[in-house]
């Protein structure tokens, strides 16, 4: 018997304490993962730069924010993928934000932010379209969505082919930005002059920084 | 041919240079509309927005195949594109963008009264809508006639103070002036909304153009009311005493076809004068070159074609055809000619006539002078609306005085008098001299109201106080007197 279940020789009684610690060191880091990714998903984690407080506000008013079901999605929830590789890869492409928030412009000042905007949100439309809205879906059922109108359902049920959530709703929690087609740089900088009372080319001052 | 003779055939021509049918038949090659992709809106707006797709399915865009894409589709360098489902699309479709189809109604609007509804009363705007109303009164008062000045936000959106706004006189993103859906409710354009007087009521109602009211209390409406199942209005071809006889509509007299008259889309062309203003002026109609137009006061010398002359946004222009007053009035009569016998329509006239002339004279032109000195005297501040008097003197012309000569020029007896000239009168005696007194002393305004009133014969009665007549219960000298 004990021939039958004899260790193959090279597994001495240190290869096995070995194995043993490896085993119980990589459940540890997944878990690790597993957290970290949760944590640094959250709002609370999001908002400790102050420029990310700034995209909290407009996310605050909104739907996704204050649904009628009581189902809050968080930063997270939209801007991290699902599955502890995609979303500890998703952290560590997003690590450049924290680059940008230390090295890059002043994004802390709402002005340099507002204006900064337009770039990031083509950069996040363009990543949901990447993902085919896979974040979206974590939530959203197509086949399930009823809406308030009888005819969303069968909007969404026929008039969705080959179309992916974000082609059709986008400016839905932050602040309204044009399609990446249609928008002017210039009318958006006048925009955010007046809105600031800031004086006229200053917008493409602050740009050049 | 003499110069003068040539002058009238250009005039004529000018008037009469449209096509027979109401709305020109659209000469735009077919191919170039009914766009592929704009299909594919049908589909899911019949389930987004069902009341307008159901309007489009009714309407003759639908049968011709023109879809949304053909009316919304714009091109990205425009200010107003927006993406919508892959498309760059503009919300508002300008009379510019109808005009790739309706380039004859888009000629013929451009400079008119209509088109430059909005830019006419931007001085006056502030003072009226600003201080005495407020912004929310400008956006869902005032400029829903006028037209707004649509303002594009940075961020794609338009305005909500600028839209919606379907103002007659609307200033579009891409510089054109007007909104066809004005008139014609937008998504069906149907023909016969259009000529029904319902489409101008929502603007042509209220104290200073309240022709709603006037038409309903005339022959020409009550005519209407009763045979308007004789009216043809859903005919491709509309003219008056040919398709249709029971009853001219606002459309008919102003804008319509009528026997050898050509229509038109130029809604003031065939109006000789102006009643919208605090002394009516017979005006001449200068058309440029480059289609602007403008309007002059007869008493303006005549300009000659191809001479130069500043339009109403200041810049130059070069004049291609003036139709004088007569003119204007002659095309009128066009249409009274249709049922009425020459003098029948000639003596009407002459009565509307001598009611602007009355108006002109005896209130008009007095009030007008008073107000002038009592301002360089400086017995009123500059600012309009902050005295009694100002109120006085504005809803003398403006309301009263409006609907005095709108009433006279379309035949209601009841506005040309009740509700029109004996309120002019009351105003101008009850109120009007009173106040001029109360702010300027005695002194100032017996001078004045003697220079400006009492000079004049029409105001002579005043100063015969022993002149008794029984309508207010005088008895004792009416024995005298008959």
């Amino acid at each position: 018997m004990s021939s039958r279940w004899k260790l193959p020789s090279f597994i001495t009684r240190h290869v096995l304490y070995a194995l043993v610690l490896g085993g119980v060191a990589g459940i540890g880091f997944m878990l690790f993962l597993i957290e970290f990714d949760h944590l640094t998903s959250s709002e609370a984690f999001c908002t400790t730069c102050h420029s990310m407080e700034l995209a909290a506000e407009s996310y605050r008013q909104s739907t996704h924010y204050n649904p009628v079901s009581g189902v809050r999605a968080s930063c997270g929830d939209c801007h991290v993928s699902e599955g502890v590789f995609a979303a500890t890869w998703d952290h560590f492409l997003g690590g450049k934000d924290l680059f940008s928030q230390i090295f890059g412009p002043d994004y802390d000042n709402p002005v340099v932010n507002v204006l900064h905007l337009p770039d990031a949100a083509f950069a996040a439309r363009a990543w949901f379209k990447s993902k085919d809205s896979a974040t979206c879906k974590r939530c959203h059922v197509l086949e399930a969505i009823q809406g308030k109108r009888t005819d969303t359902n069968a909007i969404h049920r026929e008039e969705t082919t080959g179309k992916s959530c974000i082609d059709c709703h986008i400016n839905l929690v932050h602040r309204k930005v044009p399609d990446e087609k249609t928008f002017k740089r210039a009318q958006w900088h006048r925009m955010i002059e007046e809105e600031f009372g800031i004086e006229a080319g200053m917008a493409n001052q602050l740009m050049a920084k | 041919m003499n110069l003068s003779l040539m002058r009238r055939l250009l005039c004529l021509a000018l008037i009469c240079c449209h096509p027979t049918l109401f709305a020109a038949k659209v000469t735009v090659d077919p191919n170039l509309w009914g766009d592929p992709l704009g299909k594919e809106c049908i589909s899911c707006h019949e389930k987004a927005s069902p009341g307008l797709a159901q309007q489009w399915h009714k309407s003759a865009h639908a049968e011709a195949g023109v879809n949304c894409l053909d009316c919304h589709k714009t091109s990205v360098e425009d200010d107003d594109a927006i993406t919508h489902e892959g498309q760059v699309i503009a919300t508002i479709v300008s009379p510019l963008d109808c005009s790739r189809c309706h380039t004859v109604e888009y000629e013929q609007q451009k400079g008119s009264v209509h088109s430059e509804a909005a830019t006419i009363i931007e001085n006056r705007l502030p003072a009226l809508a600003g201080h005495v109303g407020g912004d929310a009164i400008i956006a869902a008062g005032c400029d829903q006639c006028h037209g707004s000045k649509i303002k594009l936000r940075g961020d794609g959106t338009i305005d909500p103070s600028t839209w919606p706004n379907s103002g007659i006189g609307r200033i579009n993103p891409d510089g054109s002036k007007g909104s066809c859906s004005s008139c014609h409710g937008k998504h069906r354009f149907s023909k016969a909304q259009a000529r029904e007087p319902s489409a101008c009521v929502r603007c042509h109602s209220g104290p200073d153009s309240p022709d709603k009211a006037i038409y309903e209390a005339s022959k020409h409406g009550m005519q209407f009311q009763s045979h308007r199942d004789e009216m043809a209005l859903s005919s491709d071809s509309w003219v008056a005493g040919k398709d249709y006889v029971a009853a001219p509509t606002c459309v008919t007299c102003h804008m319509g076809a009528a026997g050898k008259l050509k229509a038109t889309h130029d809604v003031g062309m065939r109006n000789a004068w102006s009643l919208n203003t605090p002394i009516s002026q017979k005006q001449q109609l200068v058309v440029f070159e480059d289609g602007d137009k403008l309007e002059l006061p007869e008493s303006h010398t005549s300009p000659k074609r191809g001479s130069e002359l500043t339009k109403s946004d200041g810049s130059m222009g070069k004049v291609k055809a003036v139709a004088s007053p007569k003119r204007r009035r002659q095309a009128m009569n066009l249409v009274c000619l249709e049922c009425h016998s020459k003098s029948f329509a000639g003596s009407f006239m002459k009565q509307f006539d001598g009611v602007v002339k009355l108006f002109n004279e005896k209130f008009g032109k007095p009030a007008k002078s008073i107000m002038q000195a009592l301002y360089s005297e400086g017995v009123l501040t500059p600012v309009p609306f902050d005295e009694p008097i100002e109120f006085t003197y504005w809803e003398l012309w403006h309301d009263e005085g409006a609907r005095a000569r709108h009433g006279a020029a379309m035949a209601s007896a009841n506005h040309t008098w009740w509700e029109g000239m004996y309120l002019v009168g009351r105003n101008f005696y009850a109120r009007f001299l009173p106040q001029v007194e109360m702010v300027a002393g005695k002194e100032m305004a017996k001078a004045l109201i003697e220079e400006h009133v009492k000079s004049l014969d029409h105001h002579q009665w005043m100063d015969k106080p022993q002149k008794a007549n029984p309508i207010l219960g005088y008895d004792v000298t009416r024995q005298d007197n008959e």
